[in-house]
């Protein structure tokens, strides 16, 4: 992997927030295929390194780089950071990940409707498509989140706690299905979560991040307890 | 009374205004929607405050530059300051929202408290254009011309062009702003024009229907909607069917029941945004619930309808005399005319007239019911001319039938009421005059019959003129048939 061009790669990076530095010193590249996961306590910074990376944050100091498009970074935030009151169907919340490839006036083509039952069966929900969103369980709506991330098109696929909060079927559904999509399809899949002992159990490329270092962790290759 | 069809008819004296209130309701909801979806719903109450508080500013600035009021200009400086006042309000309040801390709800609350009291100072500094500001705020889509409602066509037009063109735009920015960063490219830019079609409709709005109407019909069929939508696309839709469905059935109760218009629909949207909960509570609970609320609801709308009122039956007069009461004055005006007949000039020289008397509301009325009568045939006369003491009746049937008895008056008597005769001179004459015939040796009320008219003042140039079509249009209902 580390033959081709890191897709993403931070070097000498210090993160946060208005010359507040959450992270110092992060050395990181993202290319094809890998799946490596973050783990850390809560409020360590994981979403700090996230967002720095998808270009809501700028880096405080060091560097940056790129080499795909901010509309190939397939995002997935925490479902209980969207809006419940909003009426939205599953179905509508997936066809938002083609909205960049949609002229104003234009309906959904054809090729799109294709694209949208392709990820959504890929996630396993296409028979959920027409009801409200927030009806939906919470392994449901993060599943129909990755579905709607896949429906950017990303190079790379980046999950703020995509386990967090679902029940352990989900937990095993988007596990397998995160692990699918970088040996199947290539795809740069870089996770965040803070149970170490469950990111161990689906990768182990884990990046540990806690008192504002981030390092390798040493795990065991992915084995599925479930 | 006119009816459901005759009132949708272009033909309609109030179509404009239907029309209008029509092109409101189908925007405002999409506006408010969004601002509902935001979090924002109390945009909606704050924005038509800051642009009344525009209103009030620019006309008070008008007149300390020394312009008097009346010259005709006024809407368009409303909408000017309205407009100005609305725009800068929500760029304040949005750039507030992004660098200061706090809860946006306090600002919001805080702009409203801010925005009305600086509305009365306006209001107070100027004492001249008190009643045409006080117009103006108040915005009653009843009296909305021709040209204002192409500008309000225009104007909601463009908004609602806007609105359905970048659907997707405004709903993944108001939903998931950090996905917009990345497949739009800036999230601000969508944020920004969203809050430019809402504060250009609010602030047109606010001018030409008020603040009340406007706020209403932004919130309440969203409401309703939310109970109905399984989905974005529906909920949208749903909200401006549900918007339109308020905006004509509220007209229709406004003009049925003799209420203004804005709290009419108010209060409409209201009650449909609790029976559309109810229903929705119901069918959760079991399908009999439902059933029983459905039938109370119909049973409700049955009982509540009213009974088409007839016109004078000519022939259950018979031979018997009709005796003219003097016409009741409910409304608190003295409902004088204004002079400008040359014969009346000429019976004041002759000293006919006292040039003290001017006639009124009240003597056209009865003039004219008399005159049609004795045209059918029938023996009309003035009770005080058999009796001084008969100058006015009660219009109690019983009471009245007693009084003429004790001075000998034998068969009819018709007795009229006028509750409402009044129009601020710009918008149509609005009356509503109520009569019944009694049976004097009975006290039984043989017909009874509400008369609402509304006559424009367009065509009359004056009140007078106004006033005679008014009466005309009475006597057509009366006599129809």
């Amino acid at each position: 992997m580390a033959d081709s061009p890191a897709l993403v790669g931070l070097y000498r990076a210090n993160l946060g927030y208005q010359d507040a530095a959450v992270l110092d010193n992060v050395d990181l590249e993202l290319h094809s295929g890998d799946l490596i996961a973050i783990a850390g306590p809560n409020g360590s910074g994981k979403t700090t390194l996230f967002r720095t990376i998808l270009g809501f944050l700028p880096v405080l100091s060091g560097t940056l780089t790129r080499n795909c498009a901010l509309s190939e970074f397939g995002y997935v935030p925490q479902s209980t950071a969207l809006d419940p009151t909003f009426p939205i169907s599953a179905r509508e919340v997936v066809e938002m990940g083609g909205y960049s490839r949609l002229k104003p006036y234009q309906g959904l083509p054809a090729e799109e409707e294709k694209r949208l039952e392709n990820v959504l069966q890929q996630v396993g929900l296409s028979h959920l498509a027409q009801r409200l969103f927030f009806s939906l369980s919470g392994g449901q709506r993060q599943r129909i989140l990755i579905a709607r991330a896949l429906m950017v098109g990303p190079k790379i696929l980046i999950l703020d706690e995509p386990l967090s909060g679902c029940d352990p079927e989900s937990q095993k559904a988007i596990s397998e299905l995160l692990v699918s999509l970088s040996r199947e399809e290539k795809k740069a899949v870089f996770f965040s979560s803070h149970d170490l002992r469950m990111v161990q159990c689906v990768t182990d490329k884990i990046l540990r991040v806690d008192g504002g270092k981030v390092g390798w962790e040493e795990g065991a290759l992915a084995s599925h307890p479930w | 009374m006119v009816s459901f069809l005759e009132m949708l008819s272009p033909s309609f004296l109030l179509f404009p205004a239907l029309v209008g209130s029509a092109i409101l309701a189908l925007v405002c909801p999409l506006v408010g929607a969004h601002l509902m979806l935001r979090r924002r719903v109390f945009l909606g109450l704050t924005l038509p405050q800051i642009a009344a508080c525009g209103v009030a500013f620019t006309f008070w600035l008008h007149q300390a530059a020394g312009f008097s009021h009346g010259g005709g200009g006024e809407r368009l400086l409303a909408m000017a300051g309205s407009l100005l006042f609305t725009l800068a309000g929500m760029g304040m309040l949005a750039y507030l929202d992004r660098h200061a801390s706090g809860s946006p709800e306090g600002r919001l609350a805080a702009a409203y408290a801010l925005a009305s009291a600086l509305t009365i100072l306006f209001v107070v500094f100027n004492p001249a254009g008190e009643l045409e500001i006080l117009n103006l705020l108040k915005g009653e889509v009843i009296s909305l011309s021709m040209e204002e409602l192409k500008l309000l066509a225009i104007v909601y037009g463009a908004v609602y062009f806007g609105l359905v063109l970048f659907r997707r735009e405004f709903l993944l920015n108001s939903f998931d702003r950090d996905l917009s960063f990345l497949l739009t490219g800036g999230s601000a830019q969508w944020s920004f024009w969203l809050y430019v079609l809402c504060g250009s409709s609010i602030a047109i709005g606010v001018i030409m229907a008020g603040p009340l109407l406007v706020f209403g019909f932004m919130v309440l069929p969203p409401l309703a909607a939310r109970a109905l939508a399984r989905g974005m696309s529906s909920f949208l839709t749903v909200s401006s069917l549900i918007g339109l469905f308020i905006a004509i059935f509220g007209f229709y109760l406004s003009i049925r029941l003799d209420l203004p218009l804005g709290p009419t629909d108010v209060a409409f949207g209201c009650a449909v945004v609790f029976i559309v909960y109810a229903i929705q509570l119901a069918l959760r609970r079991s399908r009999s619930a439902t059933a029983l609320l459905v039938a109370v609801l119909i049973v409700g709308l049955g009982c509540s309808a009213p009974k088409a009122q007839a016109p004078l039956d000519m022939q259950a007069l018979g031979q018997s005399p009709i005796w003219l009461a003097s016409v009741r004055n409910s409304t608190g005006s003295d409902l004088r005319l204004p002079g400008s007949n040359p014969l009346r000039s000429l019976g004041e020289m002759a000293g006919k007239i006292s040039p003290d008397y001017r006639p009124t509301v009240m003597d056209l009325l009865r003039g004219s019911v008399k005159r049609e009568l004795e045209q059918r045939k029938i023996v009309v006369s003035f009770p005080e001319e058999r009796d001084a003491r008969l100058q006015s009746f009660p219009f109690e049937a019983v009471s009245a039938a007693t009084n003429a008895r004790a001075a000998n008056l034998s068969g009819w008597l018709l007795l009229s009421d006028i509750r409402r005769w009044n129009t601020d001179g710009r918008a149509p004459l609005s009356t509503l005059v109520e009569m019944r015939l009694v049976r004097i040796d009975n006290g039984a009320i043989s017909w009874n019959k509400q008369f609402q008219k509304v006559v424009p003042m367009v065509g009359a140039a004056r009140l007078d003129e106004a006033s005679a079509d008014a009466v005309k249009e009475i006597l057509r209902e009366m006599f129809a048939g």
